[in-house]
């Protein structure tokens, strides 16, 4: 008997013993785990997106936190590296004893831990990545938030082809996972068109020679490129770029984090740099009009983070807090994993903002499918609220040479994709 | 249980193939399956051992710079790709003090797991297994050099389970391959043993029926027999036609090339076959064959039964089946029935003696095997007995064969009483003649006896007118002269009446010198009124014959008025008298009676002597007479069985030597 109850006593993860206490919880204390860049060439984006869910979070828990839980984020640095994003993930699992995974920030490191978290059957909520890998096949442990690359790269060279009249596209990527993804939604997005890129290009991740893809690029006469990078290597592409007289439209998605991007081509303000967002633009007064909870964001940024300008970065991740703090709630004080997850897929037409409403389901583990395009003016992107409005500024630039055949009537402020 | 020879051939065939199957499918599963499941699990361990090599390899500089992270992403690498997730259940390193680097565990890592596996000082490799929570692994453990000097060890553990999975689901489908194999083979070998024994069942069937007589069975099953009448066979129909396919063999050549007209050959047998095919078909056509060929024999045989019994029944002769040691009468046609008055059953019931008087010793009826060329005795002028031993005359007809095994003798009765009696009517007639003949003769020999008579009665009157004594000496001698001349002339008499009486049907025993006086005491005076003198040489004493006198004496007679003839035929040619001389001899030899009449007469030519005894064969006039004397002659003689010959040559007269058998 005495055995037999030390055998049982042993079983610490027993499936029952789980439900009762999943790893993670306590009494007081819902613990997450998040790896982020907080060193390196893409620090600005793990930051940011750490202040914006912080920013919730801090609330939430100074206000009781969730059923009489308070929210308590580990987070590490993994640089922008996969080794060490894994090495960050099984700790979490294995010593931290994590409830849930979450914001992780980096297309190429969510990849590398992908794997773990399925084998581990952590959930994993909210990813700065719009990787195809996050969303195909299905996996029950991965909720994504942020509309998908391959929904931003398609919207965006239909409004290039269509709107702005371009046929002749180049691809400049990161050549990872990151990189390989966006050049395939890329690739898709421009067969639908009978199209392939005039010329692809790429560099290597953290580095920040472009030279080489420059050149390439430049010599295939490409009106557009698309640059699947993060803002470093963006920018330091188009400064090049221009110094040598090369002009066409630069687009970028998401990834490259907005204001930072801005930030570093401010002195070249009248680039034509076009930027797909999946969360809108803070900049202008017309988006606050859009976003009420921006202006909480806004509100809670400045309160925990005063430092901090608010961004497109920081924005996702408070809204991914959002959504976590909605899932916990719903999923009561009877927290489990596997409770979480089904609470997650049952929340439907959430409104996150007035006119952000989130939506899950068993088969869907993407909450939003927004998308915004912004315009680089003056230091700043500014959401484009009519096609026809670009392309007059960037054929009086040269851009662009002549209208296209088609009429530019009823362009949309934002897409929304089903 | 049954023995195997007793089981059917179907089972037999279908169990042997069953069997032999079953037995090749277990060696092979047992063999598969070892070769398999043993290259699996060496190939896993090999995969083990290489991902194990791989990472010991990529993973030493790791090891030396302490870069846990990428140690860490080398080993998930090594074990989370796609195919080798469910294999490889974890991947740990320790460094040369055990402790451990890095692991793929999602949980605390198991430390009973750090020192289970240790590479022995001497080896490169080491491999064990563990148990590894509630799982069992296999662990592979290589190790990680820096140059000579271990620096650490790789250890990769290989799902004991996903292996046992693989092995399994192996197992299973192999297990269902054999299975699905034995299904196949088992509804296969039932298909070709039935296949096989089918026909065979059918032959046995049909020769079943056949046995029991059932010729009118179906034997094809086929849609080839359709149409398929007898009857359509002209062999069948016409018993005539010979059949090449069946009469072929027993004709041999013979038949083909001395009878072509009855060979007629049909262009196409419409019933022998001859059909490819494998050997159960060859069987069943050759069995096809055989059945028509016993079936066409069948009806020939019942055709010709019924024609033989035809002629049994309904032929103009008795015929008697007799059995061949008994004498018994075994069968008898209806005809012998009305021939003897009998019942059928009377008839069966006696001996074929029995039908004769004094059961046939008379006549020497024994059957014995004095056959002909043809296997066929015949007996003449048998005399039988009716019911109520009414007497007639038949000619009998045996014949040896063998019923049933048994010596058998046939006997057909042909009743020729009709036939003899107008043979003695002839004869009577003949003999009617030759007295009409002889009447001058006969009259002038009656004449002297009357004239004795005459003289007598003439002196008595003479004596009496002169009332003269008459010596007593002399009365004595006229009247004892005159008894004796009384007694002569009804000696001659009585000699022609027993001469004209028609002879019985019973011989008796008759001594040939009495027959030759008799006769010439009928044609003595008249010879000698020709001028022809007799001399006898009878012998003293002679043995009987079998005969009946008058007959016998129609043979002299006749024999004595040819020889007087040829005399009377050589006195015209040499136109003289000379005295003509007719010798008659009678004497035994042996066991023979003979008796020779001898004359001087013309003798007889060389080309006819082998036709004077055919009837109406004649040398002489036509109008003197019908030539049948010396046929009659020679037909009494056989009828007695004696022999007649002819000597003499021509111009030197004539010798008849009349031999008979003796009856002493």
């Amino acid at each position: 008997m005495l055995l037999c109850s030390a055998w049982s006593c042993g079983q610490t993860h027993d499936p029952k013993m789980s439900h009762e206490k999943p790893p993670g919880v306590t009494d007081t204390e819902i613990v997450l785990g998040s790896s982020l860049p907080f060193k390196g060439h893409a620090s600005y984006l793990g930051i940011e997106t750490f202040r914006g869910y912080m920013s919730t979070i801090q609330h939430v828990n100074e206000n009781g936190g969730i059923h009489g839980r308070t929210i308590r984020v580990i987070a590490y640095d993994d640089s922008y590296d996969p080794p060490m994003c894994l090495v960050n993930t099984q700790r979490f699992i294995v010593e931290d004893q994590v409830f849930a995974l979450f914001s992780y920030v980096g297309t190429p490191t969510t990849l590398k831990v992908l794997p773990l978290v399925e084998e581990a059957k952590v959930p994993l909520l909210g990813v700065f990545t719009g990787a195809n890998a996050l969303r195909e096949p299905l996996s029950r442990y991965v909720i994504n938030i942020r509309a998908s690359y391959y929904q931003e790269t398609r919207v965006a060279i239909r409004h290039l082809i269509e709107d702005l009249g371009i046929s002749n596209i180049a691809v400049f990527y990161q050549y990872d996972a990151f990189g390989f993804d966006g050049l395939t939604g890329v690739d898709l997005a421009l067969k639908d068109f009978g199209m392939a890129p005039v010329a692809r290009a790429s560099y290597v991740r953290g580095a920040i020679d472009v030279d080489e893809g420059l050149n390439k690029i430049m010599a295939s006469g490409a009106e557009a490129v698309i640059m699947i990078a993060t803002y470093e290597p963006c920018a330091n592409f188009i400064t090049l770029a221009h110094q040598r007289g090369f002009n066409p439209i630069f687009f970028t998605g998401s990834y490259a984090g907005a204001e930072e991007l801005a930030r570093r081509l401010a002195p070249d303000s009248n680039l034509n740099v076009i930027m797909s967002q999946v969360v809108p633009p803070l900049e202008g007064p017309e988006s606050f009009a859009l976003l009420g909870s921006a202006a909480e964001y806004m509100a809670l940024l400045a309160r925990y983070f005063p430092e901090d300008k608010p961004n497109g970065v920081g924005l996702e991740g408070y809204l991914n807090a959002r959504v976590l703090v909605e899932g916990l709630q719903r999923a009561g004080r009877e927290l489990t994993r596997e409770r979480f997850i089904d609470v997650l897929e049952s929340i439907q037409h959430y409104p996150l903002a007035t006119d952000m409403i989130i939506s899950f389901g068993p088969t869907d583990h993407q909450g939003l499918d927004s998308v915004f395009f912004t315009h680089l003016e003056n230091g700043r992107f500014v959401l484009i609220e009519d096609w026809k409005t670009i392309r007059e500024v960037l054929k009086r630039e040269g851009a662009i040479r002549e209208a296209p055949a088609s009429s530019l009537e009823g362009a949309d402020i934002h897409e929304k994709l089903q | 249980m049954k023995s195997f020879s007793e089981i059917s051939l179907k089972n037999k065939i279908f169990f042997s193939i069953l069997a032999v199957i079953l037995i090749i499918s277990v060696a092979i599963a047992f063999l598969a399956r070892w070769i398999l499941i043993s290259s699996l699990l060496s190939e896993l361990e090999l995969r083990g051992f290489a991902i194990a090599r791989t990472i010991a390899e990529h993973g030493s500089g790791y090891v030396l710079d302490r870069n846990y992270p990428q140690l860490l992403s080398l080993i998930f690498d090594g074990a989370q790709v796609k195919e080798r997730k469910h294999l490889i259940d974890y991947i740990f390193i320790v460094d040369q003090e055990n402790r451990v680097l890095s692991h793929t565990f999602t949980h605390a890592f198991p430390d009973e797991l750090r020192l289970a596996n240790q590479i022995p000082a001497n080896d490169n490799k080491s491999v064990r297994l563990l148990a590894v929570g509630k799982q069992a692994a296999y662990d592979i453990a290589i190790p990680i050099n820096e140059g000579l000097y271990r620096i650490g060890t790789v250890h990769v553990g290989l799902n004991k389970g996903h292996i046992e999975n693989l092995v399994s689901k192996l197992r299973f489908t192999f297990l269902g391959f054999i299975s699905l194999v034995i299904v196949i083979v088992f509804i296969v070998s039932h298909r070709i043993a039935k296949y096989i024994t089918r026909p065979i069942s059918r032959l046995t069937e049909i020769s079943d029926e056949l046995s029991r007589g059932n010729f009118e069975i179906e034997l094809d099953r086929g849609s080839a027999s359709v149409g398929w009448e007898p009857s359509d066979c002209p062999a069948y129909v016409n018993l005539d036609l010979r059949c090449s396919h069946f009469d072929g063999s027993l004709g041999s050549g013979e038949g083909l090339h001395s009878a072509p007209t009855n060979m007629r050959m049909c262009q196409q047998c419409v019933f022998y076959r001859k059909r490819g095919g494998d050997e159960v078909a060859q069987l069943a056509d050759s069995f096809h064959n055989m059945v028509w060929s016993i079936k066409l024999y069948r009806r020939r045989l019942h055709e010709s039964e019924e024609k033989y019994r035809s002629l049994f029944d309904s032929g103009p002769d008795a015929i008697f089946v007799v059995d061949g040691n008994t004498l018994g009468i075994i069968d008898a046609n209806p005809r012998a029935v009305e021939l003897y008055g009998y019942q059928k059953s009377e008839l069966i019931t006696k001996s074929f003696l029995e039908l004769s008087p004094n059961h046939g010793r008379s006549h020497g009826i024994s059957f014995a095997k004095e056959t002909d060329a043809r296997g066929c005795v015949l007996y003449q002028k048998v005399l039988h007995q009716k019911k109520g031993d009414k007497p007639f005359f038949v000619n009998l007809n045996a014949r040896h064969i063998s019923l049933k095994g048994k010596p058998t003798i046939i006997v057909a009765a042909t009743d020729i009483t009709e036939i003899v009696e107008k043979d003695a009517q002839l004869i009577q007639a003949s003999k009617m003649k030759s007295l009409g003949e002889m009447s001058a003769g006969i009259a002038h020999e009656l004449n002297q006896p009357l004239n004795a008579i005459k003289m007598g009665s003439d002196f008595l009157t003479m004596m009496m007118e002169r009332s003269l004594e008459i010596p007593k000496d002399q009365l004595q001698l006229v009247a004892t002269e005159m008894s004796i001349q009384v007694d002569r002339a009804a000696d001659i008499i009585n000699t022609l009446r027993a001469f004209g009486r028609k002879a019985d049907l019973i011989t008796e025993k008759v001594d040939i010198n009495k027959a030759v006086r008799q006769v010439l005491s009928i044609v003595g005076k008249q010879l000698e009124l020709e001028n022809i003198s007799i001399r006898i040489e009878l012998a003293e004493e002679i043995s009987p014959i079998l005969a009946h006198y008058n007959r016998l004496q129609q043979v002299f007679f006749n024999l004595v008025v040819n020889a007087r003839d040829a005399i009377k035929a050589k006195n015209e040619i040499e136109l003289q008298n000379t005295g003509g001389l007719i010798t008659i001899r009678s004497h035994e030899s042996g066991s023979q009676v003979v008796a020779e009449i001898h004359d001087n007469g013309t003798g007889i030519q060389e080309a006819v002597r082998e036709k004077i005894f055919e009837p109406f064969f004649t040398t002489k006039e036509a109008s003197q007479c019908m030539g049948l004397g010396l046929a009659i002659t020679y037909g009494i003689v056989k009828d007695y069985g004696g022999d007649i010959q002819v000597l003499g040559r021509e111009g030197e007269g004539a010798t008849f030597v009349v031999s008979f058998s003796s009856a002493a």
